[in-house]
Formats: structure tokens, C-alpha cells, sequence
């Protein structure tokens, strides 16, 4: 694991994003090198989603600059259509609702964006997808409604869609917190999967257990900032920080 | 017999003013709807406004104003081309607020995920957001249709010769009041039989799809 700043796939310097006059993340700085995989963590209301959202401007800091993939924004001061583009054209977002687009079948939901985006004919989208599908152990899936999908077949095919175009990084936010343990767990085991063949990840999450197999690092967040950071093995077993403490007990209590 | 006949011949007029109408409200209504959600407030307020003002008015006032006050001097209008233009604007003002709906009614998250996977607003709009939207509308639309059929009635007041018109007629040129009017009654009935059930199915089909 190495923090040179020149090989960073995402990076975050001074992220400050208001709602009125309520500080959601608060000068706010993140590395995320190639291949690493940096879990957040944090109560709720912490600002661990809004600081994700930022990453692909679905959420437009006032203030700060993001660096993704080598091109760098500072959305305060106006983002092009054609800069918007090309950041997310790197950047794979799964949602904690899924969002799968209902009136599409499972196949098209993956297909669409990758003819839309990426201008592929349909013959070569759906070759993508359905290896894709296979990859998520959804082959058989791809002609049905998401509606006749459980929740956690929901997820999986919306992780393929993100990855069917080609992102240099995913960002995950809270992606089994919908989800009954079960269900939670074939997600879980689709992101173990990603992260072992490479893929930069960040996800925000609540799962601990997780957090502590798979990521390469942990960030603590609470009141819109990063209160502590390290390996998993120091932040998740022997936090220094009191907040932390108090927000590991919590969590292992539930 | 020759009582439903005289009505009859109003059958074609009915269905195309409303038809025609229908068609200039839901091409103009899309504007509309969209000012209606703009980001630039001054916009929103002229479509609200727009939208108010066109659904606020009684049609039979609009018609008057459109073929008596307007048809007289500013533009020559015939009967048919002014009833089309007053119903087709207040049917935009009510087809605006159903897509209004319709849009509103689409999860957020939908265009979150959209734009999160790169495609752009138009992308968005016409491959993600309207086909859902358009499911949501298409009730209300269905059934602003129907009424709309309805209500084209009142387009006899500014002589065109529609199945109201054509049953009044009837009714003063053989002295029986009750016999025209019933059977115009019946015709509006059977005409918008199909359009109910046009409805029914298609929302049907499109809920079994997508249902959640
Ligand atoms: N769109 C919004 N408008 C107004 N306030 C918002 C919005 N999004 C988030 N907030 C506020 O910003 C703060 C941080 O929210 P955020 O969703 O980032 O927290 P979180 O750490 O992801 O919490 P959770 O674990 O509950 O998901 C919260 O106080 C929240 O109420
Ligand atoms: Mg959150």
C-alpha cells in the first residue's frame, strides 16, 4: 500500500459542502491510491454519504478539489457537461436503494447506459452484460423485471451495470443496508471479488466485519470529518480516538 | 332513426376537435411542464402562471374571447380552427400539471443512478425518466381525455357543427327536445367507451412490468 499522491486514482483536497447553513463535510481530504480499498465508517448523519457523492459531483462541494483519474474540478467554480462526462466516465456508483431502472429488464438495465455512454452496439453491450451477469451469478436473470429480483439479486445487478463501463474505481454507499443479512451477504461476497482482482474501492458501510477483511483502510468520520484513519487492524481493534471507541462499541452492540 | 342520424353527423367534428386538440395540448404541455421544473425561478412562475390562467378560465369564456373578441379583427379565425386552438391551449395547461405529476413521481435515485453512470440529461430524460413518468401520467391523461371529449360540447356555442350542435338542430327542427338529446348523450358514451378501456389495459400491461 503505497500514498504517493501521483498514483492516486481519487483525491480529495479541503471538501467543504454546506445545506444551508448546516456543514455536511468539513474541509475534508482523501487519498485513494490504485487498488486500494478504503472503507468509511461513522454514526449516522456523519457526512460519509455526502463526502462519496462529492467524488462524482452528484453533491457539488463549495469548496475543494477533486482529482479523479488525473483530471481535477473545482466545481465551485462551474463544471462543463463534457468535464462531468469524462469524471464519471471513471467512476462506478452503487446506491443503497439499487436503483435499477424499473421498466427495463436486468439486461437492459446494463446495456442502456453502455450505449448511451460508451456508444457500443447493442450485440456488443449484451455480450458485456450477460458475462457480467455470469460474473454476479445472475446468468439467468437478464430477461426478468428487477421487480422480480430479490434485493439482493437487485444490488448485484446494479454492481454489473456499474461495471459495465469499465470504471477505474467504484464508490459504494451503504450497499446492504436495505438488505436482510442474508441477501447482504452475496453482495458482500461480489465486492470481496472485486477488491481481490484489484479494483479501487471506496464503501461506505456498516459492516464491520467487512470493513475488517477487505479494507486496506478504515476512515472515521463524525460531524462532516475524518477523525481518524489507519489499517483496520489499528482503527477497527485498537482506536485511539475517543469518538471512535464510543462508535465501535455502538456498532458491535447492535 | 333520423333522430340518430342528424346526431351522428356531428361525430366527425366532435372527434376532431377533440382529437386535434388534444394533440396541440400534449406537444405544448411538454414546455410547459418543463419551465414548470426549471431551475430558473422567474421561468417557474411564468409557467405556473400560464398554467393557472388557462385552467382558471371556463373553456366556453376562452372560445368566446378566441373567436368573437380575437376572430374579429386580430386573427380571422373559422369556427373549427378557433375551437381547436382555446381547447388545445387549456388542455396543455391541464396535460402540463399531469406531466408535472408523472415526473414527480419518479424516484429520485432514478435520475441519481443515471447520472452517476454518465449519461447525460436528455439521455436521462428520454430513456430513464419519461417512460416512467409517462406510466404514472397516463390515468390522469387517459381520463382528462375523456373528459375532454366530454366538455368539447361546448365548442357548438361558436357554431361548430358537432353531435351537440347537430342535436340541437334536430331538436328545434322537428319539435322534440328529449329524443336528440338522449341520443347524443348515448353517442358520447359509446365514443368514449374505447378511450376507458384503451386506458385500463395499457396502464394494466404497464403496471405488471414494473410493479413494485
Ligand atoms: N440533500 C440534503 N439536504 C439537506 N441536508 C442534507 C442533504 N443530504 C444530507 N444532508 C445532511 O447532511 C448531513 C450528512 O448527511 P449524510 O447523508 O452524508 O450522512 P451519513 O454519514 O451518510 O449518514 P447515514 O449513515 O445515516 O447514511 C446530515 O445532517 C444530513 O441531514
Ligand atoms: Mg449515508
Amino acid at each position: 500500500m503505497t500514498l504517493t499522491t501521483g498514483t492516486s486514482v481519487v483525491s480529495l483536497r479541503g471538501i467543504r459542502k454546506e445545506f444551508g447553513d448546516h456543514v455536511a463535510v468539513r474541509d475534508v481530504s482523501l487519498e485513494v491510491p490504485a487498488g486500494e480499498v478504503v472503507a468509511i465508517i461513522g454514526p449516522s448523519g456523519s457526512g460519509k454519504s455526502t463526502l462519496l457523492r462529492c467524488i462524482n459531483l452528484l453533491e457539488r462541494p463549495e469548496a475543494g478539489r477533486i482529482e479523479v483519474l488525473g483530471q481535477a474540478v473545482e466545481p465551485q467554480g462551474g463544471v462543463s457537461a463534457a468535464e462531468l462526462a469524462k469524471l464519471r466516465r471513471g467512476v462506478g456508483m452503487v446506491f443503497q436503494s439499487f436503483n435499477l431502472f424499473p421498466h427495463l429488464t436486468v439486461l437492459r438495465n446494463i446495456s442502456l447506459p453502455q450505449e448511451r455512454v460508451l456508444g457500443r452496439s447493442r450485440k456488443e453491450a449484451d455480450a458485456r452484460s450477460l458475462q457480467l451477469l455470469e460474473r454476479v451469478g445472475l446468468a439467468d436473470k437478464g430477461a426478468s423485471y428487477p421487480s422480480r429480483c430479490s434485493g439482493g439479486q437487485q444490488q448485484r445487478v446494479a454492481i454489473a451495470r456499474a461495471l459495465a463501463l469499465d470504471p477505474q474505481v467504484m464508490l459504494f454507499d451503504e450497499p446492504t443496508s436495505a438488505l436482510d443479512p442474508e441477501l447482504g451477504l452475496e453482495v458482500l461476497a461480489v465486492m470481496r471479488e472485486l477488491a481481490a482482482d484489484g479494483m479501487t474501492m471506496v464503501v461506505v458501510t456498516h459492516e464491520i466485519q467487512f470493513a475488517a477483511d477487505v479494507a486496506d483502510r478504515v476512515v472515521v468520520m463524525a460531524d462532516g470529518a475524518i477523525i481518524e484513519q489507519g489499517p483496520p487492524s489499528v482503527v477497527l481493534t485498537a482506536p485511539t480516538v475517543e469518538r471512535t471507541k464510543k462508535f465501535l462499541r455502538a456498532v458491535m452492540d447492535r | 332513426m333520423s333522430h340518430l342520424h342528424a346526431v351522428l353527423l356531428g361525430v366527425p367534428w366532435t372527434l376532431a376537435v377533440m382529437l386535434a386538440a388534444l394533440a396541440i395540448g400534449a406537444v405544448l404541455a411538454v414546455p410547459l411542464a418543463a419551465a414548470r421544473r426549471s431551475r430558473v425561478a422567474p421561468l417557474r412562475w411564468a409557467a405556473r402562471l400560464a398554467i393557472d390562467v388557462l385552467r382558471g378560465i371556463p373553456p366556453i369564456v376562452w372560445l368566446f374571447i378566441i373567436f368573437f373578441g380575437l376572430g374579429d379583427k386580430v386573427l380571422r379565425l373559422g369556427p373549427f380552427q378557433a375551437a381547436v386552438l382555446g381547447l388545445g391551449l387549456i388542455s396543455a395547461g391541464y396535460l402540463a400539471e399531469i406531466y408535472r405529476g408523472g415526473l414527480t413521481a419518479v424516484h429520485k435515485g432514478q435520475w441519481e443512478a443515471a447520472s452517476a453512470l454518465g449519461m447525460g440529461r436528455a439521455d436521462a430524460m428520454t430513456r430513464v425518466i419519461g417512460p416512467q413518468a409517462f406510466r404514472v401520467a397516463l390515468p390522469g391523461a387517459t381520463t382528462y381525455a375523456i373528459g375532454l371529449l366530454k366538455d368539447s360540447s361546448v365548442v357548438s356555442t361558436i357554431g361548430v357543427t358537432d353531435i351537440m350542435a347537430r342535436a340541437s338542430q334536430d331538436a328545434r327542427s322537428t319539435s322534440s327536445g328529449l329524443t336528440p338529446f338522449l341520443l347524443a348523450a348515448l353517442v358520447y358514451i359509446v365514443l368514449s367507451g374505447p378511450l376507458a378501456w384503451l386506458s385500463r389495459t395499457m396502464d394494466a400491461k404497464l403496471r405488471a412490468r414494473v410493479a413494485r
